[in-house]
């Protein structure tokens, strides 16, 4: 391989701290779907990089399932973000406070 | 037996039937749109929750899954390793199908105002076909799709009550949890696949040796692994959805995903860490005996579950926070892995999510009953209901005094042998011993706030007049039926020690 393999690791990882940083601070839930898919598509990173790496194929057969999930997963995050602004009338994950923690 | 003539993938029925039920709900709906016949649905439901729970009891008695060397047809592996069925897949599934089938016959009344009846069956049916999945998955790719399987329509049903502001709230915090904690179990994934080069579970366990460069991060994969089993089991650090979700979501949804979605969670921990990461060998690597995580996190949790819901006022709170208390109790089986005496351990929390599932099932179904009547939801509000429902409250007595474990009943017995064998494993690991005392304290503890519960429905008078309560016929059959299980579950106690002891000695083995 051409370049090592500790920048695929080095690249996923930021990417997951981007996505990570983004749940932690944004109060959006669109942004909060966004930041999720990011992590995702940073353990599809490192599936991918890493089957090039052992030589095996398992790897890239599985990120194709994990990108499948993440859309069935979105697709499931959109209808209920629908459903929050339709009762709270916004999309602000912090406005939703019926049950105190 | 007729068994042995069956293909190898027959093994995995009780999902197929599952699924069946699923599409056959959905058949309906694609005949009958906006059908609200419920008997027809709810019934549908829980045949195939029945007609699952048959096959799996029929293997079990058939012998699936039990070594050939103890007079069984051997552990079927399906698809190259990717799927397994052994006694813990088949122990496991017979909690999520009777889970299932109890959810079902509840929903009859307690939706019955419900727009959207077959859709909601449905759901059940495919969160409870990826729960059977989960008992099965031996590879990090089945872990995960069966994993979300079972997330996928756990989150669309909690949430289902699409005017509600809770059960809407309830969805969301959920939802946003378990994307989150599935993204990073996604991440763990990747790290283990790149400190060993594999996905399935025993080849993972074959290469542990290979990883010794990538130590660090099969470390830290194995982490970000206990955090995804943290959320679907609803321990620590990934609890804090439990309470929101438990008290948003319809009471059904609740006793559902408490009971057999927590099942779930643990049999793929139990899986994965017995399997893909044997104790030695992966602390060779890593340089940390793994079990210390679960050591902590079992007392934490316990204690935080435990403390937390003694202070609750609303009753659905309080039974959230109790569940949490017992993943706790559960986690101890992963703890004492490392001692001498693990197997037994394990087999003891196995047991104790077993009775688990019966009891919780039933105290949240007793709350869809006050919810069906409209009582109200804190303590008070349940006052003196003995005198007008005696039976259901009979019912609430036996879970309760179950779930903190009062002898003779079935709580009771998980718990003491839970107990024993923790103390049996201090030998080994000296940290059990904190365990132990942890598991009393909490015990003692969690008597307080369950027989609150009790002499508010038994003792107190009520606040005000309340008119006559109406009897539905579907959630009193499923308490009822929960409740003699629940005491069944003490003449069956011996069996279902050795079924839990077998299939845990089996899966370390």
């Amino acid at each position: 391989m051409d370049v090592p393999i500790e920048y695929f690791v080095l690249l996923s990882m930021a990417l997951f701290s981007i996505g990570l940083f983004g749940i932690l601070t944004r109060r959006n839930a669109l942004l909060f779907l966004m930041s999720v898919e990011i992590m995702v598509n940073a353990a599809n990173v490192n599936l991918i990089a890493f089957a090039f790496y052992h030589g095996n194929l398992t790897g890239q057969v599985f990120a194709l399932f994990a990108m499948a999930l993440a859309a069935a997963e979105v697709a499931i995050g959109l209808g209920i973000v629908l459903v929050l602004y339709r009762n709270f009338r916004d999309v602000d994950v912090t406005v939703p406070t019926t049950m105190r923690w | 037996m007729a068994v042995l003539e069956l293909p190898q993938w027959t093994a995995l029925a009780p999902a197929l039937v599952f699924v069946a039920t699923a599409l056959a709900l959905f058949v309906i709906d694609s005949i009958n749109p906006h059908t609200r016949n419920r008997s027809l649905l709810a019934g549908t439901t829980a045949v195939g929750a029945l007609a699952a729970l048959g096959v799996t009891v029929w293997f079990m008695l058939a012998g699936v899954g039990t070594p050939t060397a103890e007079g069984g047809l051997g552990v079927v592996e399906l698809f190259g390793g990717q799927f397994v069925v052994d006694q813990m897949t088949l122990f496991f599934t017979t909690v999520v199908s009777i889970v299932t089938a109890l959810v079902a016959v509840a929903s009859y009344d307690y939706m019955a105002d419900h727009t959207y009846q077959s859709e909601y069956y449905s759901l059940i049916m495919l969160a409870a076909t990826g729960m059977a999945a989960m008992a099965a998955a031996n590879s990090l790719v089945t872990v995960f799709i069966a994993l979300e399987l079972a997330s996928l329509p756990s989150y669309a049903l909690v949430a289902i009550l699409k005017d509600n502001r809770g059960s809407v709230e309830a969805g969301l915090k959920y939802f946003l949890i378990g994307a989150l904690s599935s993204a990073i179990f996604l991440y763990g994934i990747s790290l283990v696949y790149g400190a060993t080069g594999h996905l399935q579970l025993e080849a993972i366990a074959d290469n542990l040796d290979g990883a010794d460069a990538y130590g660090g991060l099969l470390g830290l994969g194995i982490l970000m692994l206990i955090g995804g089993f943290a959320y679907k089991t609803a321990s620590v650090p990934f609890h804090f959805w439990a309470p929101e979700a438990y008290e948003g979501a319809p009471a059904p949804i609740s006793a559902f995903l408490s009971s057999a979605s927590k099942a779930a969670g643990f049999v793929i921990a139990f899986r994965v860490f017995t399997t893909a990461f044997p104790v030695e060998a992966t602390t060779a690597v890593i340089g940390i005996d793994w079990t210390t995580a679960f050591v902590v996190l079992a007392i934490v949790t316990m204690t935080l579950g435990n403390f937390a819901a003694a202070t609750q006022d609303n009753v659905k709170r309080m039974l959230a926070y109790s569940s949490i208390g017992h993943a706790g109790y559960a986690l101890i089986g992963l703890a004492g892995l490392s001692a001498d005496g693990g197997e037994l351990v394990m087999g003891a929390a196995m047991m104790h999510l077993f009775v688990y599932g019966f009891m919780n099932t039933g105290a949240f179904l007793f709350v869809a009953l006050a919810e069906y009547w409209g009582v109200g939801r804190t303590f008070e509000d349940y006052n003196g209901l003995a005198r007008q429902a005696p039976v259901a409250c009979a019912a609430l007595g036996i879970f309760m005094f179950s779930l903190a474990g009062i002898p003779p009943l079935g709580g009771f017995w998980s718990k003491y042998i839970l107990f024993t064998e923790t103390i049996g494993a201090a030998g080994t690991n000296g940290a059990m011993l904190v365990v132990a005392a942890a598991l009393v304290v909490n015990s003692a503890l969690s008597l307080y706030y369950y027989s609150r519960l009790v002499k508010a429905v038994w003792i107190e008078d009520p606040i005000g007049e309340r008119d006559a309560l109406a009897q539905p016929i579907g959630l009193y059959a499923a308490i009822v039926v929960a409740a003699v299980l629940t005491v069944v579950a003490l003449p069956a106690f011996g069996p279902i020690a050795d079924a839990a002891q077998q299939a845990a000695a089996v899966a370390i083995g």
